[in-house]
């Protein structure tokens, strides 16, 4: 079997440039810099309540920090490293060559994709380590681990295929970055602002109750509300998230339809498998510079 | 082996490519001549199918670019005028991966990868990055890469653009190697005596339109009515020039103290027989040579004439 010679390629030159080597450096410096700052700032706090002994609950928290900042940094990642696929080939005139091979124009794509996504699985999987430094206090099972990392990669996959979008259809590098950084933010933020204008203008008429189901019909989009599901439950937690958590927890179990046995993350995933294909067709069609002639 | 039939590419109001058509059999080296911007890298971006056109047909080996156009791209070998490298790869990588796209098996790979530096004389430079590769060195890569399918036809923009003569001589030397191995080759270049040596058959083309095409031979012969005929006399100048004007093969008259220089169109019995009369008149003929119209001047002529008719050997 052969492998994806674009993915072949990129791997290959990836892995022995010094940015992939400086780029990973600088993503667990900064995750492990977040994490040993929080520790510090929970023992000053002891110190400041005074508070003898170690609080294992913290490392709930400490999860719910690490994880959250990941997911903001994967979502600065992917669209620079994604939305320069198709237009640097261009901007560096090697896509004709490209074209011109008979490769169809599908391979092209996904070779792209699949180099974005095994960068950011590369990231992922190193930073296993600093997440896994929560295990040493519990409260957070491996499995919950590996199914985050999964939605990670399902969310990063959505966000690849529509920097590789912006890319087909935006000529130079710049454009298709600002594009893809403006297209990602109005996804995640968009589906919020939605509601909350539904709220202003409709909420008042509106006579029916407000569920899960209702929310999750606008919000499904986001990646932020799949994240949600990944946030760990605590009662006594610094930030409030665990009490939040419970409360979000509780309203999804209160909803009488279907819907509640989909966790916001299996809603968010199943509009990202979509939305990604969608993307990749439209990507690969878009890039094709003879579309078939229909006879007559 | 090319079959081009009324192509038309239009942006918008203007037209790039004007109802050209154009025919290349198997073995044939054809010379696409033309001034920058008459339409030749569009039309041979439509041939490799990297452009859709407004209208017309492609057809390559007997299967229509349009209809399959995958197919008809695995038998091109195509070599644009700007290209790009990688280089960030090895030149034995550079190849490798352009073999791993036309779909050559690994066990294949070095073989071909091999036979090819060879042909373009980067041997030695295989563990090179390209990135330290001469722009010559680029050139001549690239026309490796584009063999690497093991091209039916190939189409080679502007090969030599750019390059410093050893450059030029090196690519024309590997050019000749291709006309032995018997392979089909469009190639395109703004300078016509450049093609002239190597190519079976040119075609020239302006403002989109072919308005020339044929072996050079043919051309240059159907062309003839700009030959030159000077005729250098010790005296009598007058004499002579009544005389060359009185025969139709003689266009205009130019002299230049004792050179009469005039444009003849005719065959050489006619011009064998205004030296008899010129001699018979007695008028003391010190030189008379007829000047063969040099290609850039047919090239330039033509490209004047475009507008009125069109010309096909």
């Amino acid at each position: 079997m052969m492998l994806n010679p674009i993915l072949e390629k990129d791997l290959k030159t990836k892995m022995r440039s010094w940015r992939t080597f400086v780029l990973l450096s600088l993503y667990l410096a900064f995750l492990g810099g977040v994490l040993y700052l929080y520790f510090l700032s929970n023992n000053i706090m002891f110190d400041i309540y005074g508070y003898s002994t170690f609080n294992p609950r913290i490392a709930v928290n400490a999860y719910n920090v690490i994880a959250m900042f990941q997911f903001s940094l994967l979502a600065l990642i992917v669209p620079a490293l994604t939305s320069t696929a198709i237009s640097g080939e261009r901007e560096r005139q090697t896509l004709d060559l490209l074209l011109c091979s008979g490769i169809s124009t599908l391979s092209i794509i996904m070779g792209k994709l699949l180099v974005s996504v095994a960068n950011i699985m590369l990231l992922v999987v190193a930073s296993l380590p600093i997440l896994g430094m929560v295990f040493l206090f519990g409260g957070i099972s491996f499995w919950e681990v590996l199914l985050m990392f999964l939605y990670y990669i399902i969310t990063a996959f959505m966000a690849a295929s529509l920097g590789i979008f912006l890319s087909v259809t935006f000529r130079k590098n710049v454009t298709a970055i600002i594009a893809s950084y403006i297209c990602f933010a109005i996804l995640a933020v968009g589906p919020v602002i939605a509601l909350f204008i539904w709220g202003v203008f409709f909420g008042r008429n509106y006579s029916g109750e407000i569920t899960y189901g209702f929310i999750a019909k606008f919000l499904f989009p986001s990646p932020g509300f799949g994240f949600i599901s990944f946030l760990a439950g605590g009662h006594s937690s610094m930030f409030g998230f665990g009490s939040l958590v419970n409360e979000i927890n509780n309203f999804i179990e209160r909803d009488p339809s279907w819907l509640r046995h989909f966790k916001p993350w299996m809603l968010n995933s199943i509009f990202n498998i979509v939305f990604s294909c969608f993307l990749i067709y439209l990507s690969a069609w878009k890039l094709n510079p003879i579309k078939k002639r229909k006879r007559k | 082996m090319l079959k081009v039939i009324n192509l038309v590419k239009r942006y918008g109001r203007f037209t790039a490519v004007d109802n050209l058509s154009m025919e290349i059999s198997e073995g044939q080296i054809y010379g696409f001549v033309g001034a920058n911007g008459a339409g030749k890298t569009t039309t041979m971006k439509i041939i490799a199918g990297l452009l859709q056109p407004t209208s017309g047909e492609v057809i390559i080996d007997g299967i229509n670019i349009f209809d399959s156009p995958r197919t008809v791209k695995r038998k091109i070998g195509y070599m644009p005028d700007f290209f790009g490298v990688y280089d960030d790869l090895k030149v034995d990588e550079y190849m490798d991966f352009y073999a791993g796209i036309y779909g050559i098996p690994y066990r294949d790979r070095k073989r071909i990868t091999d036979q090819l530096l060879e042909l373009v004389d980067l041997s030695e430079k295989k563990d090179f990055y390209v990135d330290s590769l001469s722009r010559g060195m680029k050139q001549r890569l690239c026309l490796a890469r584009s063999l690497i399918n093991d091209p039916k036809l190939l189409i080679l923009d502007e090969p030599a653009s750019g390059l410093d003569p050893k450059a030029r001589v090196e690519i024309k030397g590997i050019l000749r190697e291709l006309k032995n191995m018997r392979k089909t080759v469009l190639i395109s270049s703004h300078i016509l005596p450049e093609l002239a040596e190597l190519c079976t058959a040119i075609g020239i083309i302006d403002k989109g339109k072919m308005v020339a095409s044929g072996t050079v031979e043919e051309i240059m012969d159907k062309l003839a009515g700009m030959r030159k005929l000077k005729v250098k006399v010790k005296e009598n100048t007058e004499n002579a020039v009544r005389l060359l004007q009185e025969q139709p093969s003689i266009k205009g008259i130019r002299i230049n103290g004792n050179i009469i220089e005039a444009d003849f169109k005719g065959d050489d019995n006619i011009l064998s027989l205004i030296l008899k009369r010129l001699v018979l008149q007695d008028i003391p003929v010190i030189s008379y040579t007829l000047e063969g119209e040099s290609l850039e001047s047919i090239f330039m002529h033509l490209i004047e004439k475009n507008g009125s008719e069109s010309y096909d050997a």
